[in-house]
């Protein structure tokens, strides 16, 4: 009996899928014969937002790309203008600023424990994780006033100095992650179905990856050594002693090997940036943000985020208010070009897990 | 890897263990947590200390922040009399409000929770709304975070012991770079323009400036004020004294600024060429203009523009009265004045100078002659010290003492100064009398902080080597045999609060008599009005109090007759005069268009 | 890290003679310019010769008083650790370009934005003709030209209530009968 083609719609409302979008599948049986991306449930058009702004107005949007992780966002962002303007940041800001990516890579990385496992049918691991994960916001609620939308790096450095007493808080909590960490490896990484459901899954070729624009822990996982954080160093990770953990395979398994390893990698991260943090300024202030005009030219600054490079781009006609900015977010390639490849020959059961292994975010698709 | 894999099958098990412990995430009976040190919730409005700048509202990119009326509020004087609402179904908590508020009066505050059905209720004002928010506040900015720039761009001076030797110009003017930056550190809110006397558009020109269109800014201050370069550098700026700014910091040199725009323009012609006064055809009425004054000027210029056929009548030989004879040639050069009344000339004003209204030509006259007057007539006169031996030779009136000077004349003054007063004039008299090479000593009967002169003339005139005696109150004035000035007696005075909530008032102390040597003394104390050239006209033109009566459209008890400068109003400043000639100019065109 | 990048700069400037390069970048970065028809062979020189394998970001931008889009490729070469601007410019009135998904599977993402957003039309570009927008009748709405507020004010309506809010400029010249000038308003906040 020949199959018949069925489309099928996962998304744009589905708790598998990692945000507003929809893949629309062709499907013969339950093997996927062809995927298409579909956006356009959450265009909000910041881009075009921003160029009514001004240049100090824009910072604030930057962590709404991403939710889970926004400060790679404000990162880059800050950095663009800093280049664009050769605006100076204080040594300090710089630690700051470090510790502060490392902490959101942290928080999100455990929102991703939940998300990935969570695909699985494997719910105990994210109610762990999305717990822990509080510990995280908590430090980011003393440390910017904010838990998940910190709008903490700004250019010219970061909003306010450390709180009294915080580095012990950090150190304190990193401890107990590290100590968490086994009974992650324990009901996860050791577990069976966790195994079968990743393994061989969702590959990714090694020769094609990097042509096709992929970026961060999937493109470790594919064995390819590649980590802005290394190749294109920014703030002070030049300085700081850190493994760029790789996976062979291209899998879903790899790539959360990947992820369980720089999970460590972070606390180890932070742990060096506390140790080393100067004292001194944190800020290098702008002028009057309302006659804040950058120079004509454009720049592009790029971070390492959990789902690999976060990108933004400006312009500037010499105002007080943006030309053009682009924000580019791995997802952007991740969630249409590369997903719908990805999925050709996968079971539909696996849509959720390799979307997730992806890391795609649907707000940084159509922003 | 069989199915039956013993290690991947029970280690997951092991999160049984878990099952005895405590949640750590929530406590039962559950407590809510309180919000970190730094918390942005909701906003929290110190109403008292807000000045309504509404620098709040133009951050805010979510355009959540309105400004609105209170009542009970009533603004001037520095404060719009408006305070922000919040819309905070809108706000993103982003904070930048707190960060620009130059006061420090808005926060952010650790409550969070807000529950309602009602989604207009989510519409208030902090402050108002919410009083004990101020208990909470988390989110703040301080001096130190705070995203205005609150220190001045400074001012480039010759220094104190080179500028005595000359009448050299003291302040050197901002360059194009520092004027930029001092003018971008405006937040453009326009709480100055309601106290200058003039409400010159000053968060326009201030902004054309920082965009690089000295151009525009120039033609913004001639919108109305004709003698801008002069008040650029002599004005007594009470717009820098509500400056949103100087709540925390430096007052925009807003001053500054003005000179700096107007000093791009060279010449007369340049000024023309930039200003481009579109000039009405003439439309055949006349307006006699009584002394070449900021007043007389003003309104001249403007009524000018208007086409009408103005005339003025000067008693000295140039124009610019207390502004050319008044004060010293290292505040404002003669050039520079001279430009800007070639300027007025140069669109059609008629100056008559050196006649004297009275003496040359009757008040009658020009009453009969024109189908309007103003009289920009000023204060010729100067109060006398009042004490022993004030006739003696070397005692004399400051303000005529400048007005000789700035006249060209020699006037010998000994080499031991002392000024008597606290003023302008004082410092000015001071100041020039160390440029003649002499020592000089101000006796105040108050304390250096109650000066009325401006606090950089003050600062100057120390860096010049001026000796001030606050609290002295001169009561004698002692004579030599040839009847020249020799010393002044004084009293020390102790400062003693007034009863009904005034000033200070300063109660000389018996037996604290000091003597210091002199060769000169100056009264500057006070000016005051010279109407004799008016006298039959007592009756219909009134006078209360040594000025004339007038209306708020400075006409006087005569229709046709209009005034003002310091023969009208009270603050004895240029920018007040420049006001009155431009609001009499006004209200003479709408009297004589209706005819 | 100057050597390389004037080497590379070389590198591409004997193949491509007409390209304008911009190299004051304190930082490992070079611009280059060059006409629309060249696009295509020096992406794929860049990326297949000279090891820019990897395409970072591609923008465009609206030089509306210029007539002209600038699009922007942003390629980087993962063994040199250098990034090139390469940009180009097309007619704002006849944006048209031949579609360069060929050398970059994600550009097809791009173009398929490019052309919703800012109406510029890729020759050979095989997408539907919706990806973000639905129904969108109205010009490309990411060119500056389109009031993004003015739609917002005519599209939707705002909360009641809001009507007595002042502006403290206006209502300091209500309180004092400042006239400020017309031309002078562009300056008031």
């Amino acid at each position: 009996m020949r199959e018949k083609e069925t489309t099928l719609y996962i998304g744009p409302q589905h708790p598998g899928i990692t945000g507003n979008m929809m893949v629309r599948l062709k499907v013969t049986g339950d093997t996927i014969v062809k995927a298409t991306t579909e956006v356009g449930y959450l265009h909000r058009a910041f881009e075009k937002l921003q160029e009514q702004r001004n240049w100090l107005q824009c910072f604030t949007l930057m962590c709404r790309f991403c939710v889970p992780e926004p400060d790679p966002a404000e990162e880059s962002y800050a950095r663009a203008v800093e280049l664009l303007e050769g605006r100076e940041v204080p040594e300090r800001a710089k630690y700051i600023r470090v510790l502060v990516l490392e902490l959101a890579r942290l928080g999100a990385y455990m929102l991703w424990y939940g998300g990935q496992n969570g695909s699985l049918g494997l719910y105990t691991v994210g109610q762990w994780s999305v717990g822990d994960r509080n510990y995280i916001l908590d430090l980011f609620e003393e440390l910017t006033g904010g838990r998940v939308y910190h709008m903490y790096i700004w250019p010219g450095g970061v909003r306010r100095d450390l709180p009294k007493g915080f580095e012990e808080k950090v150190l304190r909590t990193m401890d107990y992650l590290e100590n968490r960490l086994k009974d992650y490896d324990d009901l996860m990484f050791d577990n069976t179905i966790f195994q079968k459901r990743t393994q061989g899954i969702g590959i990714v070729s090694k020769e094609k990856a990097i042509e096709w624009g992929v970026v961060g822990p999937v493109l470790r996982g594919c064995g390819i050594k590649s980590d802005i954080r290394i190749d294109d160093p920014y703030e002070v990770y030049d300085r700081l002693d850190f493994e760029v953990p790789t996976q062979e395979g291209g899998d879903i398994w790899a790539r959360a090997l990947v992820r369980r390893q720089e999970v460590r990698q972070s606390i180890r991260i932070i742990r060096q940036v506390i140790e080393q943090m100067p004292s001194g300024e944190y800020y290098n202030r702008i002028p009057n943000p309302q006659k804040w005009a950058l120079p004509k030219g454009d720049a592009y600054a790029r971070t390492e985020s959990v789902r690999g490079e976060v990108g933004m781009y400006i312009a500037s006609d010499g105002g007080t208010k943006p030309r053009r900015t682009h924000f580019r977010g791995a997802a952007y390639v991740h969630g249409v070009t590369l997903l719908e490849k990805v999925l050709v020959g996968a079971n539909i059961s696996d849509v959720s897990p390799i979307m997730n292994s992806l890391g795609v975010c649907p707000p940084e698709i159509e922003r | 890897m069989s199915f039956f894999d013993l290690k991947g099958t029970l280690k997951p098990l092991t999160a049984l263990k878990q099952f005895g412990k405590e949640p750590h995430t929530i406590t039962y009976p559950k407590v809510s947590k309180e919000a970190a040190d730094r918390y942005r919730g909701f906003h929290y409005n110190d109403l008292d200390e807000c000045i309504g700048c509404g620098n709040c509202s133009t951050i805010c990119q979510n355009a959540a922040i309105d400004m609105i009326h209170l009542e009970g509020i009533e603004g001037g004087k520095g404060d719009s009399g408006l305070r922000p609402r919040v819309d905070h179904g809108r706000c993103c908590w982003c904070a930048l409000c707190v960060e620009v508020c130059p006061t420090g009066s808005l926060s952010l505050t650790k409550d969070y929770l807000y529950v309602s059905e009602d989604p207009d209720s989510f519409l208030w004002t902090p402050g108002k709304d919410n009083p004990g928010g101020k208990e909470k506040i988390s989110f703040f900015s301080t001096e130190e975070t705070s995203l205005n720039v609150f220190q001045r761009v400074p001012m480039t001076e010759i220094e104190g012991t080179e500028r005595i030797k000359s009448f050299a110009e003291v302040v050197l003017g901002y360059s194009e770079d520092e004027a930029r930056a001092e003018a971008s550190r405006c937040i453009s809110c326009g709480l100055c323009t309601e106290v200058c006397p003039d409400h010159m558009h000053i968060p326009e020109y201030i902004n054309a400036i920082a965009n690089g269109n000295d151009a525009d800014a120039v033609r913004i201050i001639y919108d109305n004020n004709p003698l801008p370069e002069m008040c650029g550098k002599v004005c007594t700026r009470r717009c820098e004294d509500v400056c949103a700014i100087a709540t925390r910091g430096e007052a925009i040199a807003i001053r500054w600024l003005k000179r700096y725009a107007t000093e791009t323009a060279k010449t007369a012609d340049i000024i023309h060429e930039i200003v481009n006064p579109e000039i009405k055809e003439a439309n055949g009425k006349t307006v006699g203009i009584i002394g070449a004054g900021p007043s007389g000027l003003t309104a001249a210029y403007y009524l000018a523009l208007r086409g009408y056929g103005v005339t003025i009548y000067e008693a000295s030989a140039k124009a610019g009265g207390a502004t050319m004879y008044g004060i010293p040639k290292y505040r404002l050069p003669l050039e520079s004045l001279q430009k800007q009344v070639d300027y007025i000339q140069s669109i059609g004003v008629k100056i008559h100078f050196n006649t004297k209204v009275g003496k040359d030509i009757t008040f009658k006259e020009i009453y009969d002659h024109y189908d309007a007057v103003f009289m920009g007539v000023g204060f010729p006169d100067a109060w006398s010290l009042g004490v022993d031996g004030e006739n003696a030779k070397g005692s004399m009136q400051a303000y005529r003492y400048l007005y000789m000077i700035n006249s060209g004349e020699k006037v010998d003054v000994g080499d031991k100064v002392i000024v008597v007063g606290g003023g302008n004039v004082a410092i000015d008299a001071a100041r020039v009398s160390r440029r003649m090479n002499a020592e000089v000593t101000i006796l105040y009967r108050r304390r250096v902080e109650d000066m009325p002169a401006d606090w950089e003339e003050i600062e100057g005139a120390e860096a010049e080597g001026v000796h001030i005696i606050p609290q002295a109150i001169p009561i004698k004035v002692i004579e030599d045999e040839k009847g020249n000035v020799k010393a002044v007696e004084y009293l020390m005075a102790e400062m003693v609060p007034d009863e009904r909530g005034g000033r200070p008032k300063p109660v000389a102390i018996e037996g604290s008599n000091t003597i210091i040597e002199a060769t000169a003394v100056m009264a500057a104390i006070g000016q005051m009005g010279d109407y004799s050239f008016m006298s039959e006209f007592e009756d219909k033109i009134k006078i209360n109090r040594g000025r004339f009566v007038t209306n708020d459209k400075q006409q006087t008890t005569d229709p046709k007759v209009f005034a003002g400068g310091d023969a009208v109003n009270s603050t004895a400043d240029a920018i007040s005069a420049i006001a009155d000639g431009f609001r009499a100019c006004k209200a003479i065109d709408e009297m004589l268009s209706k005819k | 890290m100057k050597e390389l990048k004037e080497q590379l700069i070389n590198r591409i400037k004997a193949h491509f003679p007409d390209i304008t390069v911009e190299n004051n970048f304190n930082y490992n970065r070079f611009d280059v310019s060059i006409n629309k028809e060249s696009i295509h062979s020096i992406l794929f020189y860049l990326k297949d010769v000279m090891g820019f394998k990897h395409l970072s970001d591609t923008n465009c931008v609206d030089w509306l008083e210029e007539g002209e889009f600038e699009i922007v490729f942003i390629v980087w070469s993962p063994a040199e650790k250098i990034k090139i601007f390469v940009r180009t410019r097309i007619d704002r009135n006849n944006p048209v370009l031949e579609t360069l998904d060929m050398i970059w599977p994600q550009l097809h993402t791009y173009e398929r934005e490019f052309r919703e957003m800012f109406g510029i039309q890729f020759t050979g570009l095989e997408a539907p003709d919706e990806f973000i927008l639905e129904d969108w009748q109205g010009p490309p709405p990411y060119r500056r030209d389109f009031d993004t507020a003015a739609f917002a004010a005519e599209t939707f309506f705002e909360r009641p209530g809001r009507e007595d809010a002042e502006d403290v400029r206006e209502a300091i010249t209500k309180l004092t009968g400042e006239e400020i000038p017309e031309f002078a308003k562009k300056y008031s906040r």
